[in-house]
């Protein structure tokens, strides 16, 4: 309030002055032209200071002036005129002085705003904002960067900024290059505080130039990014980690930017299509001008995980692709691609398929049904054979428990057959009857086996409905037979009595007469006698042959010497071989066996009579007996005509003729030798013979010595 | 004393050649009567009580075995001695025991029948 004060009385002081001097000139002096101009340094200190209100002063200064020169005017009216020109010339000039401070006063109080303004701002910034001058001397230091610095800005300003750089080689560095481009934007640097910490910064500076464009220093401003560098540093480290996962991964991995940049390539994938990275991918992997039509970019890069499969023709290989979004440290995204090489799987799944097609084939076109059965019992597949079989569609069958397809009869008793299969109760094979759709009844050889390491079973049907017809047929046939053999001895039994009937008379009247003949009558009568005894034998035979078919024969088994058996065979065939001038030598061990008597002396006297038939006259026949242990041997060799080889194993069949030469001398063989191979048989013995043509045979056999009661003396 | 024989067969000329067979030692044998069929042959046996019989299994009416059965069952000592052209063991065992006491098989000479009834007869003496 003082001020204005002052203002007004030197102000006031000039004026009087002028006054006093305007007064003191025209008056006193009487100078008639008083000039106004010394009221001009009033009037101008008041435009200064009072501005507007200056016209008030002017006007008043006028009034001033009109009063000094009044005594003029009344002297010199023409004057009068040149006072009030001069006067209104003076307030002009004071309005003009005036409005012009005015102007001037507005321009400095915004201009004083506008500082004040940037002041709060740089005071208030977050950021550190420094104006370093030319010669690198701080001329501004705002309050955040004293707060990070911990240096305060009178500590600070006037001082060199080299101070605070880690590296104090930097601060000429950011000047050359603010320098140069006229400013340095998001330069990172290391600054240390008061307390040497280092802190991380992002700066920005530009060249501050006065109004002639000269460069008179440089704001610059940093912010403390240590947080972020931190950050940046964890992400990075994360991201080396990531890489390092990356890189010993089995499969190929690759980051691509958003702008198709190979960014990163771990070393599967750079062995498999070179060291692409900073490459576009594009172009390196595919040749390409433009983006790939396939390529998942886009969508990844909102976000989306894509998983595709990818054909390369160059490499001729499949891959399972994993493609995902990946975030970059300064928050953009790129894609992560991991490349499976799935060639071998595919290769592997195309030769599975191959391999399950031809089996389902073979499955398919078997000529037996075949169906799975399921843990439930249900089928769930079945062959072509199984839908012929059945007379169902598979699309019928499917579902449907197997067991609703058999004879209720037997369905109950195959219904857990399954079960006991995979327990491995059952047996491989079980029968039923099977109901086809039309009702048709098949009987079914089944095998069921469990499919191993699961739960079903794979059923494999044979129908064998005509089998078991034939089966039936068969057994008929059988039946037939046994009752057709049951019949023939039936036959023999009558027919054997009904042969012997007339027999008798023909030899009991042959023995009533043989006495009364004497000479070639008794001769005939003896050879009728003969030759009826021999039918007679025939006839014993084939009795004797069929029952043992029929097995009605059995060993009546008794203790006996073998010797004493065989020298009574001899004994009684002794005068048969003496008729043909034969010697019969044996040599037989003192030998008791068990066996049946009549049929052991039965078998000597086929070989023995057999052997005097088939020897000349003068012939030689051998019996030999030898003990074996366990088991007897016995031979009747002969001197006789001998049995073609071929002949040898056919024997001892009925009726068996050797030759037609042979049965015009000797007839067939006849029934004896088929009676011997029967005895042997029964007994648990074996016989067999040898022979050379024209010079001798032999018939041999063993028979074991049965249980003797002594050891067998 | 002679011995006193009733014949039974079927067959006429089996009975004519028994008989001539006998005859061939008349002073031993004698031939009281003949039976056709075992019925008749019971019959024959209660009537003549004879010292042996001759049967024959195969007859119609009732066979050999029937006969033998009753005749024994009659008298127990009756001599029997089977004349047949039967000759399975099973035949043979179903004969010796329905009381057969020898058994001749079909066909025979006369030295075999003579041979077997005189072992029969010397069985029976003791």
């Amino acid at each position: 309030m003082e001020q204005p004060n002052v203002k007004g009385l030197l102000i006031l002081s000039f004026t009087a002055a002028c006054a006093l001097l305007a007064f003191y000139l025209s008056v006193i002096k009487n100078v008639t032209v008083v000039y106004p101009h010394l009221f001009y340094i009033p009037l101008m200190l008041a435009g200064v200071w009072y501005r507007k209100k200056a016209i008030y002063i002017a006007l008043f200064l006028s009034a001033v002036y009109i009063l000094v020169t009044y005594p003029l005017w009344v002297l010199d009216p023409d004057l009068s005129v040149s006072v009030l020109e001069r006067s209104a010339i003076l307030i002009v000039v004071a309005y003009i002085i005036g409005f012009v401070s005015e102007k001037r006063a507005q321009v400095e109080a915004e201009l004083k705003e506008t500082k004040d303004y940037l002041d709060d701002v740089i005071t208030s910034s977050a950021d550190a904002i420094v104006v370093v001058d030319m010669a690198g001397i701080v001329q501004s230091w705002n309050k955040a960067a004293e707060d990070y610095m911990g240096y305060t800005a009178a500590e600070v300003i006037g001082t060199h900024n080299k101070k605070f750089f880690a590296d104090p080689e930097e601060a000429e560095r950011i000047m050359a290059i603010v320098l140069r481009e006229g400013e340095l934007k998001n330069h990172r640097t290391v600054v240390l505080t008061k307390d040497n910490k280092p802190v991380y910064i992002n700066m920005s500076a530009a060249l501050l130039k006065d109004k002639k464009g000269v460069p008179v220093g440089t704001v610059r401003v940093s912010r403390d990014i240590t947080k972020e560098v931190e950050l940046e540093e964890k992400i990075k480290e994360r991201r080396n980690n990531l890489n390092l996962i990356l890189e010993s991964m089995p499969d190929g991995v690759y980051i691509v930017s958003k702008d198709y940049d190979v960014e990163f390539m771990n070393k599967v994938l750079i062995d498999e299509f070179g060291d692409q990275v900073g490459g576009v991918c594009y172009k390196v992997f595919h040749n390409r001008e433009a983006p790939c039509p396939r390529c998942k970019n886009t969508e990844v890069l909102t976000g989306e995980t894509v998983r595709w499969e990818w054909h390369s023709r160059r490499k001729n290989k499949t891959y399972d692709l994993v493609e995902t979004p990946l975030k970059n440290i300064n928050g953009t995204l790129s894609k992560l691609t991991i490349f499976r090489d799935i060639s071998e799987r595919k290769r592997m799944e195309e030769e599975l398929n191959e391999a399950k097609e031809q089996y389902m084939a073979i499955f398919e076109h078997t000529l037996t049904a075949l169906c799975v059965i399921e843990q439930d019992k249900t089928i769930s597949l079945a062959n072509k054979e199984f839908e012929s079989m059945s007379g169902y569609s598979r699309e019928e069958l499917a579902g449907k428990n197997w067991t609703d397809f058999i004879e209720a009869g037997d369905s109950e008793r195959v219904r857990n057959y399954c079960d006991e299969r995979r327990k491995g109760g059952a047996e491989a094979c079980c029968l039923f009857t099977l109901v086809s759709r039309d009702g048709a009844l098949k009987y079914v050889n089944a095998m069921i086996e469990p499919v191993p390491g699961e739960n079903r079973c794979i059923a494999s049907l044979l129908d064998i409905t005509e089998l078991k017809k034939n089966e039936e047929k068969l057994r008929e046939t059988i039946e037939k037979l046994a009752e057709l053999d049951k019949m023939k001895l039936e036959f023999l039994n009558v027919a054997s009595h009904e042969m012997r009937s007339p027999l008798s008379p023909i030899i009991g009247y042959a023995s009533l007469l043989e006495p009364k003949l004497t000479g070639r009558e008794r001769g005939y009568i003896r050879r009728i006698e003969k030759c009826a005894r021999e039918l007679e034998e025939m006839i014993n035979r084939m009795l004797e042959l069929a029952r043992i078919d029929g097995r009605k024969v059995e060993l009546n088994l008794e203790e006996f010497s073998l010797s004493e058996v065989v020298r009574k065979v001899i004994k009684n065939l002794e005068p048969e071989a003496k008729a043909k001038s034969q010697t019969i030598s044996s040599v037989t061990p003192e030998l008791k066996i068990q066996a049946d008597k009549q049929k052991t002396a039965a078998i000597f006297t086929n070989l023995i009579s057999n052997a005097i038939r088939y020897t000349g006259e003068g012939g030689r026949i051998d019996v030999m007996v030898e003990d074996r242990g366990e088991d007897i041997y016995a031979c009747v060799a002969d001197t006789g005509i001998g049995i073609p080889e071929e002949h040898l194993p056919k024997i001892f069949e009925r009726f068996y003729m050797v030759d037609t030469s042979l049965t015009r001398k000797s007839g067939s063989l006849g029934l004896g030798l088929s009676i011997v191979k029967e005895y042997v048989k029964l007994h648990g013995g074996r016989v067999w013979a040898t022979s050379d043509l024209g010079k001798w045979s032999k018939f041999s056999f063993t028979m074991p010595k049965g249980q003797l009661t002594n050891g067998g003396e | 004393m002679k011995k006193r024989i009733l014949i039974v067969e079927d067959a006429i000329y089996m009975r004519e050649m028994l008989v001539e067979m006998l005859g061939a030692e008349r002073e031993e044998y004698e031939v009281v009567g003949f039976a056709v069929n075992g019925k008749e042959a019971v019959e024959k046996y209660k009537e003549l009580k004879p010292d042996l019989v001759t049967m024959d299994l195969v007859m119609e009416e009732m066979d050999g075995i029937q006969a033998m059965r009753e005749i024994k069952m009659y008298d127990p000592n009756a001599l029997i001695l089977v004349i047949t052209a039967l000759g399975t063991p099973e035949q043979r065992n179903e004969a010796l025991e329905a009381g057969a006491d020898e058994y001749l098989w079909k066909p025979f000479t006369v030295k075999n029948l003579s041979d077997l009834l005189k072992k029969l007869l010397r069985k029976e003496k003791e």
